[in-house]
Order: C-alpha cells, then structure tokens, then sequence
C-alpha cells in the first residue's frame, strides 16, 4: 500500500510542476508584459520597457517561473491589478465561500441520488421519472436554472432572496436563506451525475446472486435495496463525489455568478474579464493543484479499498 | 428497449426542428435581429411575442437567429475533438506499449480538468470569435472522445477477425480503417452527439460569462445574461433564450444516450 501511494504521489509532483509553467508560460506570452496591461493601452514604449526592466519581465521565462513559484510557494502570489490588495487575501475570502457552497451542493445531491434511487422502487412510472429528472438535470444549464429559480422563488413569490451572499455573522437563518437558491442550482447538475453513476452500478449489482439470495430468505425490498446492493454499488459515486469536489477549486463559477456570490469563480471571472494577471495565474494554479491532488487522494481510497487495483499497478 | 427508442425519435426530432429553424431564420424571423425597433425593453405584445431587449432589438427574431451560432458552434466542435481524438484512440489502442502509456498519462490529466475553467483562460488569452470557440472547444473534447476509442480498441483488437486479417498481412492502417473504424460507427456517433451538446453548453456557459462572441451576435447564453437585470420588468428576455440553450442541449444528449 505505501509503495502504492508513493509510486502514485511521486508522479504528482512534476505533473503539477509542468502544469502550472505551461499556465505560467502561456499566460505570460499570450497576454504580453504585464507591464504594458498595468500602465494601459497609452502607455509610452519607454515606459514599458523601463518596468519591464524594473520588475524582470525581460528575463528568460524560466526564471521568471521559478521566482513566481518561490514567493508562491510561500503564499505571495502579488497583488492584484485591480483592487490592488494581495491576491492571497483575496483567495482567502473567496475560497471559504465556494468550499461551503460546493460542500453543501455535493453532500445534498450525493444524498438524494443514492437515497431516491434506492428507496423508490423500479416501477414503469416511478423509475422512468427518476431518469428523466437526472437526465435534465444534467443538460439543464446552471445559468438557465438559476434564472429559472430567481424568477419563480424570488421574483414570482417572493420567498427567497434573488441573490448576494449573508455571512454566517448575518445570522444562521439568513446565511441559510441565500444559499437555498445557490445550492439548489448546483446541485441540480451533480444529482444527474450522481445518479446516472449509481443507477448504472445498481442495475449490475441487483442480478446478482447474493441479492437474490437476500430476497429468497425473505428480506423486505427496502432492507435488500439499502442493506445489500447500496454497499456494493456506491463505491463509483464516492469517487465521483471526490473527484467533484476537486474540481469545486474553481468554484462553481456560473453559480457564483448567477447569485452574486463572492466565490474563488466570480473572482476568477472578473479576473480574465478585467485581464488581472496575478489573479488569473494564481486561481489557475490552484485549481490545477487541487485537481491534480483530489484525483492521487481518489486514486488513494480506491486502491485502499479494492486491492486490484493496486497489486495490478 | 422502448424507453431508448422514444428517447432517440424525441431527441432526433427535436433536432431535426432546431435545424430547420436555424436554416429557415431569415424567413422566420418577422424583425432583423440586429436592428432596433425604438421602442426599449417593450413587454411582450402581438407586435413582439417576447418583447424587445434593452437595444429595442426584437428578442423572438434573436431566439431565432441564436439557433445558427449554436449549432454551428457545438457540432463544428465536436467536428474537431472528433478529428484530433479518433486517430490518437485508435493507435494508441491498437499499437499499445510506450506511446499508449504516454497517451493514457495526457488524457487522464485533461479529462480532470475543469472544463469552463480551461475554457476561460483559454478564451481570454486567444480572445472569442466563432472559430476560435469552436477550435477551444473542440481542443477540450480530444482527450474524452479518445479515451473512449482506445477502450473500443482495446477490445476489438482481441477478435478472431482482427487476428484473421493480420493474419493475412494486412498493414496496421488497413485493418484500422477498415476492420476496426467500422466496428465503433456506432460508439462514434453517440459520442459526436454528446460532445455537440455538451459543447453548446460549455459555449452558452462562457456567453452567459461574458466571455462569449462579441456583442452584435444573437447568441443565446448572452442574451440570457443581458436579459438577467431586467428579470423583474420582464423575465421572457432572460428564460425563453435559456430554454432554447436547454431543450438543444437536451436533443442532442437524447441522441447519444440513446444510441450507446
């Protein structure tokens, strides 16, 4: 098992490496100096090259990257051209908010799917319905839903707030109250996900024989469905789950955007509509870093529990 | 099963009106959609059935225009993951060892990839015209539509056909293009319509961003976002063009389903 893990964990490390330069790289070529985006499009070429000169934006790309990556590594990502305060305190007020509402988004649709797939019984009505709400849920776009929803709950019956977000210092009711909406608009999209995964797994489990065994000496369908095939079919949903939850680094950012709400992904938005560097590099990085990490972690646990895997490998 | 061939007559059907309405729009449509009536965010009324945008655009003859941009854009991408995965799928299934390895390590890294993430930096560093969109798009579909080949091959090249034909001494190129590339038709198409629309959705996802064709297009995800302000004078500007993003979404996922 640590052989395991350390073959796994060695071959993170230079992937993340070669995946933040090329970020890093392509960012800076692509875009041009940063000098010439910080001072504006009348900027003199003197001047240009005079801070390009001041800051080491002349030097070769490689040592540029390594001494982004040194301050980085020490939490100094710069600052940002916009509001001017230092990019990890931005992430570090945006990160919190897109970890709450993905935690939440995530728990609650992995919930449901593996709960209403399994207690609702497969009849023709029941389950085709079932499938035809995941099926939607998943083509549905998250800027579509979360109008849909606004309209309806909070323009239509005025129940809900439209948007922005309340600090839990606003009070727990609020802070719970605008997030309902939020919430449910992502999780909209997981729950499809979640639910095509498990129900596959189902499908394959329940033919089984030990399930049939389960139903010949008399067990209840619930007890079989939950006690029986649950354990043995929500395995993929777990790692999907994590998987998911990697990717929530970005922030779920057409939901943030939708609400208004201060995430890791309006940030980022605004940070590529408004061509601030430092935040674009920064966001990026850590998504890239987080992916890379959620997928050895998801890779970890199942190995752990599924032996195959890592004696094969 | 008669669940999977409803769901294709629905999707193909569905698709087959989209189409039309795509092709049909200039004599659809009863305004220019490009061209201002005057009259600003007017509420829906039998002169425009949705009403009129915040340019005094008529939104019903955009909704319509909005059709040719997203199919154009979401099959023309699938297009290109098609032509860049397919070959890498297939010989990096059949001719295995290094270079498989190789591919397999690339693939599994840009499939984790958060794809609306990608899809932003990537827009905003080559910046958003339709065919940089679709090359963008298409270039984030590869990795999925080659896994899936390679798994194909995997399987096919085991077959007592295949060994007949090697057998034989037919060249490699040979027996993929003509004994295994007919074999996963089927798995192709079926991927070519879920990559068309997830494609249309990442694409309306980056509009609604702000990120997608500049403004005088009709382009559905940023009418939805232009219309988002107004929601309370008037939420048809915002919800018709984000249920016609859905229901093609819809269609051609039905399609793939359907057909795996």
């Amino acid at each position: 098992m640590i052989r395991f893990v350390l073959k796994r964990a060695i071959w993170v490390a230079p992937n993340i490496l070669i995946l933040t330069f090329l970020l890093f790289a392509i960012l800076t070529s692509w875009l041009g100096s940063p000098s010439a985006m910080m001072l504006g499009l009348d900027a003199s070429p003197a001047a240009i090259s005079e801070m390009n000169r001041a800051y080491g934006f002349d030097d070769p790309i490689i040592q540029q990257y390594v001494r982004w990556l040194w301050a980085a590594l020490q939490g100094d990502f710069g600052r940002s051209y916009a509001t001017k305060q230092t990019v990890s305190s931005m992430i570090g007020s945006a990160l919190p908010i897109s970890i709450e509402l993905g935690l939440w988004a995530i728990c609650l649709s992995g919930f449901a799917a593996v709960g209403l797939n399994s207690l609702i019984p497969r009849g023709k009505i029941s389950g085709s319905l079932i499938s035809a709400v995941s099926v939607v849920s998943i083509t549905i776009p998250n800027f579509m839903l979360g109008a849909t929803l606004v309209y309806v709950f909070a323009i239509y019956l005025r129940w809900l707030p439209t948007s922005a977000w309340a600090p839990w210092s606003d009070g727990i009711l609020d802070h719970l109250l605008h997030l309902i909406l939020p919430v449910a608009t992502l999780s909209a999209f997981y729950f499809g996900s979640f639910s095509m995964i498990y129900r596959a797994e189902y499908r394959s489990v329940m033919n089984q024989l030990f399930v049939r065994v389960a139903r010949a000496k008399g067990l209840s369908a619930t007890r079989v469905s939950l006690q029986h095939i649950l354990p043995n079919s929500v395995l993929p949903v777990i790692t999907f789950m994590g998987i998911t939850l990697g990717q929530l680094m970005g922030g779920a950012v057409v939901t943030e955007v939708v609400f208004s709400l201060p995430g890791i992904g309006r940030t980022f938005v605004a940070a590529i509509r408004g061509n601030d560097y430092p935040v674009i590099l920064a966001i990026g990085a850590i998504v890239l870093t987080g992916m890379m990490v959620t997928n050895l972690i998801a890779d970890i646990v199942i190995a752990w529990i599924n032996p195959q895997v890592r004696l094969s490998s | 099963m008669s669940g999977r061939l409803f769901q294709r007559w629905l999707g193909l059907s569905l698709v087959a009106a989209i189409v039309l309405v795509a092709i049909l729009a200039p004599w659809l449509a009863p305004y220019d959609p490009n061209m201002s009536s005057g009259s600003v965010l007017s509420r829906p009324s039998a002169a425009n059935i949705i009403g009129t945008d915040q340019l005094g655009r008529d939104v019903f003859s955009r909704l319509l225009y909005g059709a040719r941009v997203s199919l154009v854009i979401g099959l023309a991408a699938s297009l290109v993951g098609m032509v860049i995965g397919v070959p890498i799928g297939l010989v990096s299934g059949y001719v295995g060892g290094k270079a498989d390895l190789a591919v397999v390590q690339v693939v599994d890294i840009l499939i984790s990839l958060p794809a609306i993430v990608m899809a932003l930096i990537i827009t905003a560093v080559v910046g958003a015209s339709v065919t940089n969109l679709i090359l963008i798009l298409g270039i984030l579909k590869w990795p999925i539509i080659a896994r899936i080949v390679r798994g194909q091959v995997l399987v096919l090249r085991e077959q007592a056909f295949v060994e007949a034909a090697r057998s034989i001494g037919c060249t490699t190129t040979r027996i993929l293009a003509r004994h295994i590339a007919p074999n996963i038709m089927r798995v192709l198409g079926a991927q070519f319509a879920i990559a068309t629309s997830t494609s249309i959705f990442t694409a309306a996802s980056l509009s609604f961003l702000g990120l997608g064709l500049p403004p005088p297009a009709a382009d559905w995800g940023g009418m939805v976002q232009s219309g988002f302000d107004y929601m309370f004078l008037n939420p048809l500007l915002t919800l018709a063009p984000g249920a016609a993003v859905t229901l093609t979404v819809l269609s051609f996922y039905l399609i793939g389903e359907s057909a795996k």
